[in-house]
C-alpha cells in the first residue's frame, strides 16, 4: 500500500471507523506527520484560536518543567466543517483554560492533531463525529 | 490535365484548411443564443437541483436511494479506497509510483484534486441552473465546474484541465454529463495516473426531494481495463450556504519535492524565542 493510502486508512481506523472523518482527513492531507499510536493530553491556556482554512489552529501556552512557558500548536478541522457543527470563531478565546487530547508530532515538536478538549467545568469540545446543525 | 489536377488539389487543400479552421472556431467559440423568457421558464420543468448538497458524514446512505445501476450506494470505504482495474501498462506505472510515493498528495500544498476526486470531497456543493448551463460550486478549494447544456459538442482536442471540459443533457429526469481533457497533474484516485484519453460520465438524479444520486463512470482505454464506477448519495441542506475556502489562507502543511510531509508549527505573530 502506498504511504498516502496507509496514512488515509489509518485516519479512518483512528476515528472509530467513521467514514466521515476519513473523508475529512482525505480532503487536505493525511496523518503521516502525527504519531497516531496513542492519544496524549496536555493542559494550558489558549493564546489564540485561528479560525482559518484549510485548518483551524489552537495555540496553547503550556508551563514547562523549567519554569517557562511553551506555545503548542494543535491543528483542527476547517472553519467550514466546524461552523456547521456548532463551533464559532469564539468557541475558544485567549485565556481559556483547556485540556487538549491530541495526536502528537512524530518528530517530537510541540504540537499535533487536535482531537477533543475539555474545560475545567467538564464541557467537552468535539471536532470529529459531531452532527451537523441542520438537516 | 496536370494543371487541372493541381488546381483541384489546391482547392482541396484550401477547403480542408477552411473546414479545419471552421471546426476549431465552432469548438472554441460556440455562441449561445440569448436566453428567452421561454428558456427561463423551461428551467422550472427540470428536476430541482438547486441549493447546497453534501455527502452525509458518518450516516449510512438512505436505503431507498439505489442508483440507476442497481448496486448499493457506496458512500463508504470502497468509495474512499477504490479498486481500480488497471491495464498491465498502468499497473506497472502505479507500482513504480508506489515504490517512491509521497507521504501526502499535493492537496497538502493546496493544489486541488482534479476530476473525479474533486466531486468526492467532505464539503458541500451548490448546484446552479441557468439556461444552457449547470454550474457546480464546490466548497473544498473554492472550485467551479461549468457544464454546458446548450447543445455544443465536446471539443475534439481540449486543453487539459483539472476538471476537464463538460457538456450535459437531460435524459428524462437525469442530468447526464460527459467530460474530457484532464490535466496530467490529476489522478484517478489518490495516486493512479490517467492517460489523455480518460473520459468521465456522470449521471445526476433526485431519488427523493432532498436526496441526489451521482453515478460516476471513469473510462480510459490506456489506463483502465474496466470502467471505474462510484455512486454517491448527497443530502440537500436548505439553510446552508457555501462558505469561502481559501486553502492558502493559513496552510501550515506541506509535502516537499522528496515526498516528505511536514507542518510549520511557528506560532502566529510571535517568534520562537517566546518558547523557553
Amino acid at each position: 500500500m502506498t504511504r498516502i493510502l496507509k496514512s488515509a486508512v489509518l485516519a479512518a481506523v483512528i476515528f472509530a471507523g467513521s467514514i466521515a472523518t476519513a473523508r475529512s482527513a482525505a480532503a487536505h492531507h493525511g496523518f503521516a506527520v502525527f504519531d497516531t499510536s496513542s492519544r496524549r493530553t496536555i493542559s494550558g491556556t489558549v493564546k489564540s484560536f485561528e479560525w482559518t482554512n484549510p485548518h483551524t489552529w489552537v495555540w496553547l501556552d503550556v508551563h514547562n518543567p523549567n519554569g517557562g512557558v511553551d506555545t503548542w500548536g494543535f491543528e483542527g478541522m476547517s472553519p467550514n466543517f466546524l461552523g456547521r457543527r456548532g463551533w464559532t470563531r469564539n468557541t475558544l478565546k485567549p485565556g481559556d483554560q483547556i485540556t487538549v487530547t491530541y495526536f502528537g508530532m512524530k518528530d517530537g515538536s510541540k504540537g499535533g492533531s487536535f482531537l477533543t478538549a475539555k474545560r475545567p467545568n467538564g464541557e467537552e469540545l468535539v471536532m470529529f463525529g459531531g452532527n451537523t446543525t441542520d438537516e | 490535365m496536370f494543371k487541372h489536377g493541381k488546381y483541384f488539389l489546391n482547392c482541396f487543400i484550401a477547403a480542408f484548411a477552411l473546414t479545419a479552421l471552421a471546426s476549431v472556431a465552432v469548438a472554441q467559440n460556440f455562441k449561445r443564443p440569448a436566453p428567452t423568457p421561454a428558456d427561463w421558464a423551461a428551467l422550472a420543468k427540470l428536476p430541482d437541483f438547486t441549493g447546497v448538497w453534501e455527502v452525509p458524514m458518518g450516516a449510512p446512505p438512505p436505503a431507498a436511494s439505489k442508483p440507476a445501476g442497481g448496486s448499493s450506494p457506496t458512500s463508504s470505504f470502497s468509495d474512499l479506497f477504490p479498486h481500480l482495474t488497471l491495464t498491465p501498462a498502468y499497473a506497472a506505472k502505479l507500482k513504480a509510483l508506489q515504490a517512491d510515493a509521497p507521504q501526502d498528495p499535493s492537496t497538502a500544498n493546496c493544489l486541488p484534486p482534479g476530476m473525479p476526486g474533486i466531486m468526492g470531497q467532505p464539503y458541500p456543493y451548490e448546484f446552479l441552473l441557468t439556461p444552457g448551463q449547470v454550474t457546480i460550486v464546490g466548497e473544498a478549494f473554492s472550485i467551479i465546474r461549468h457544464i454546458y447544456t446548450d447543445g455544443r459538442p465536446l471539443p475534439a482536442d481540449p486543453d487539459p484541465s483539472f476538471f476537464g471540459t463538460s457538456i450535459g443533457h437531460w435524459d428524462g429526469d437525469t442530468l447526464v454529463v460527459e467530460s474530457v481533457g484532464f490535466s496530467p497533474l490529476t489522478t484517478i484516485d489518490f495516486i493512479t495516473p490517467h492517460s489523455d484519453k480518460m473520459r468521465i460520465l456522470e449521471r445526476f438524479r433526485l431519488t427523493d426531494p432532498d436526496t441526489m444520486s451521482i453515478e460516476t463512470t471513469v473510462t480510459d482505454p490506456e489506463a483502465l481495463a474496466a470502467p471505474f464506477v462510484t455512486h454517491r448519495i448527497l443530502r440537500r441542506h436548505r439553510s446552508w450556504t457555501i462558505a469561502e475556502y481559501i486553502c492558502e489562507e493559513n496552510n501550515r502543511n506541506f509535502v516537499d519535492r522528496s515526498g516528505k510531509a511536514g507542518i510549520n508549527l511557528t506560532p502566529p505573530g510571535s517568534s520562537q524565542t517566546d518558547s523557553k
